[in-house]
């Protein structure tokens, strides 16, 4: 218990010292780059996964092989990929390549699964309404499988947030500067310090994806998934 | 007016959906496809809005095949319902009614409007309009794709088995309120059922197709219970349809008499009817049933024990059918006949009932006249 208070304490102390707030080594400039490197392999992410996953899942074609890749590129380890690329070409580009691998297939499972679970009378009355293909799609599809496609990429996001720590191995910073800094030198209050950072920035990626859900979610689907 | 011209929908692998389909359906009337499950009615109804295209043959609308038509800008002109509704979850009942008026371009004022002024007409509370599909009954949400349908004014209106899911007490309802409203709107409609009762209270034309999808009959109602064209046409229309076409002869037909009708202060010492007496109030309202030899030896028919009245029937607009149901279920054996207030026209006993049937009985096809 002395124990756990002792590390709780060490990394508050690491936390709110000043030091901590400056410079290139500072928390902010090392928060922001792992931000970043997350969000941008999220964008990439996001229109590589729900532009496959909406298009499979409209034209129900390609499900299987999309799926069966999906899977596959989830077997591959994230860090086994960046130090393979980072032989062929030292910069941040593999980092981003290999956290961008790790978001899609979240996204495109989803985002096919919610488009194809559409109720086939609601698509059979839109175009008999007079839809065309993609008006069906924006219209009833694409709101349909909202709530599967934000599951899908808050998974990613978070996924991606705590997978950015390796960033710093090939030496590019991030919140994960501070976790490997701190294991070689044996320096846990780094360590932990910098895990808790992790933590906290996971957690307010659940708070963005919770808020965004009550705004961009019809009630209308919430309410039936509510009552069913 | 649409017209089928030898439409005939074939899928790879040979399944025949519709196998040379001639027919017509009259503007601004209601044209009801029923048969049997894989008899091709859905095919033929969705080859109209080309949700389906035909392997031959033409679907022609006023005269124009509708291939010439893209199928996205055709269907806006044209109402489709279908079984389930299908209504959009995410969107309030406003907005699904709103659909094709925001589809053609409708600013969301005039289209809100639009669509609260249907669901007047289709019997939703204003209330409901900002309340999602989740939140209705099956009544309620079959109401809202009616209205749909109707939003941006289609001359056309597709019904697939629009009543089919709902309990059998909300489905007469909904049907008659569907008839209320095709009479004031003269729609030019095609409505799907498996459902023979359905199509006959429905339909001013009944087509019935079989399986194979083959047409084997379209004729009124009352022609196609006089005469279905076949075994398979007399099978699927089922038992009593000599009964149930009574429900096409109008009860006016019938001679109705007053001699055993009177009023409740009538001294029984002055009645000389004998049989049975219907007893009346001051407003000739039917109170009861007395028999004549029933009687107290004084006082006045008011005072003797009644018989309940039983059913009764509009002398002016119901049919023989219901005239002859309420003198069945008439303790006297004979029906009360009532005007629209409810006051008593006269009596009819079932041999009265039966001569006003005779002239329409026969069922031969010649029609032996009576």
């Amino acid at each position: 218990m002395n124990d756990l208070w002792n590390q709780i304490d060490l990394c508050w102390t690491w936390l709110t010292a000043s030091s901590q707030w400056h410079g290139a080594d500072g928390i902010p400039h090392r928060l922001l780059q792992h931000a970043y490197y997350s969000g941008v392999s999220l964008l990439f992410a996001a229109v590589i996964g729900l532009t496959l996953g909406l298009l499979i899942g409209h034209t129900g074609r390609g499900g299987f092989l999309a799926i069966t890749l999906a899977n596959f590129a989830r077997a591959i380890p994230t860090f086994g990929l960046i130090l393979f690329v980072v032989v062929i070409e030292y910069s941040i580009t593999p980092v981003l390549v290999a956290l961008v691998a790790l978001a899609v297939p979240p996204i495109l499972v989803n985002t096919f699964e919610g488009v194809r679970g559409v109720d086939a009378d609601v698509k059979d009355a839109a175009r008999g309404m007079g839809m065309t293909g993609l008006g069906v799609l924006w219209h009833a599809e694409l709101p349909m499988a909202l709530p599967l496609i934000l599951l899908g990429l808050r998974t990613s996001a978070i996924q991606v947030v705590a997978t950015a720590t390796i960033a710093a191995y090939p030496g590019f910073g991030g919140l994960g500067r501070y976790i490997i800094d701190g294991l070689a030198r044996n320096d846990y209050q780094l360590v932990v310090g910098g895990t808790v950072l992790v933590v906290l920035l996971a957690l307010v990626v659940q708070l963005v994806f919770a808020a965004l859900r009550r705004v961009v979610i019809s009630p209308g689907l919430l309410g039936s998934a509510r009552s069913s | 007016m649409i017209t089928f011209e030898g439409v005939t929908k074939r899928y790879p692998g040979g399944t025949v959906a519709l196998d040379d389909v001639s027919l017509e359906c009259p503007t601004g009337r209601i044209t009801v496809f029923v048969g049997t499950s894989g008899g091709g009615k859905t095919t033929a109804l969705r080859t109209i809005n080309r949700m389906v295209d035909p392997t031959s043959g033409r679907v022609l609308i006023d005269g124009r095949d509708v291939r010439e038509r893209r199928p996205a800008e055709l269907r806006r002109g044209i109402g489709y319902v279908i079984q389930h509704a299908g209504l959009f979850p995410h969107r309030t009942v406003l907005d699904n009614i709103a659909t094709v008026p925001y589809l053609v371009g409708w600013n969301k004022k005039k289209a809100r409007e639009r669509a609260l002024e249907l669901m007047e007409r289709v019997g939703l509370e204003p209330a409901m309009a900002k309340r999602y599909p989740f939140q209705l009954s099956g009544g309620q949400q079959q109401r809202v794709g009616v209205a749909r349908a109707l939003a941006a004014d289609p001359p056309i209106m597709l019904m697939d088995e629009p009543f089919s899911a709902v309990d059998p007490v909300v489905r007469a309802e909904l049907q008659d309120e569907f008839l209320r409203l095709q009479d004031e709107l003269h729609k030019t409609i095609v409505f799907v059922t498996h459902d023979i009762d359905e199509a006959i209270k429905l339909g001013d034309r009944i087509a019935v197709f079989r399986t194979g999808g083959r047409l084997v009959q379209i004729d009124s109602p009352e022609d196609l219970l006089a005469r279905p064209a076949d075994d398979f046409v007399a099978g699927f229309i089922g038992r009593d349809r000599g009964i149930r076409r009574l429900s096409f002869v109008p009860a006016s037909s019938a001679p109705l008499t007053d001699r055993d009708v009177l009023p409740a202060d009538t001294p029984v010492e002055r009645v000389t009817a004998v049989g049975w007496i219907l007893v009346v109030d001051a407003g000739r309202r039917p109170l009861g049933w007395v028999s004549a030899d029933a009687l107290p030896a004084s006082g006045a028919l008011g005072d003797a024990r009644l018989a309940p009245v039983g059913p009764t029937f509009d002398a002016e607009t119901d049919s023989v059918r219901a005239a002859l149901d309420a003198a069945i279920l008439s303790p006297s054996g004979r029906a009360v006949a009532v005007d629209g207030s409810g006051q008593v026209v006269g009596v009819a006993d079932q041999h009265d009932l039966t001569a006003a049937i005779r002239p329409a009985a026969p069922l031969a096809k010649d029609g032996v006249s009576g």
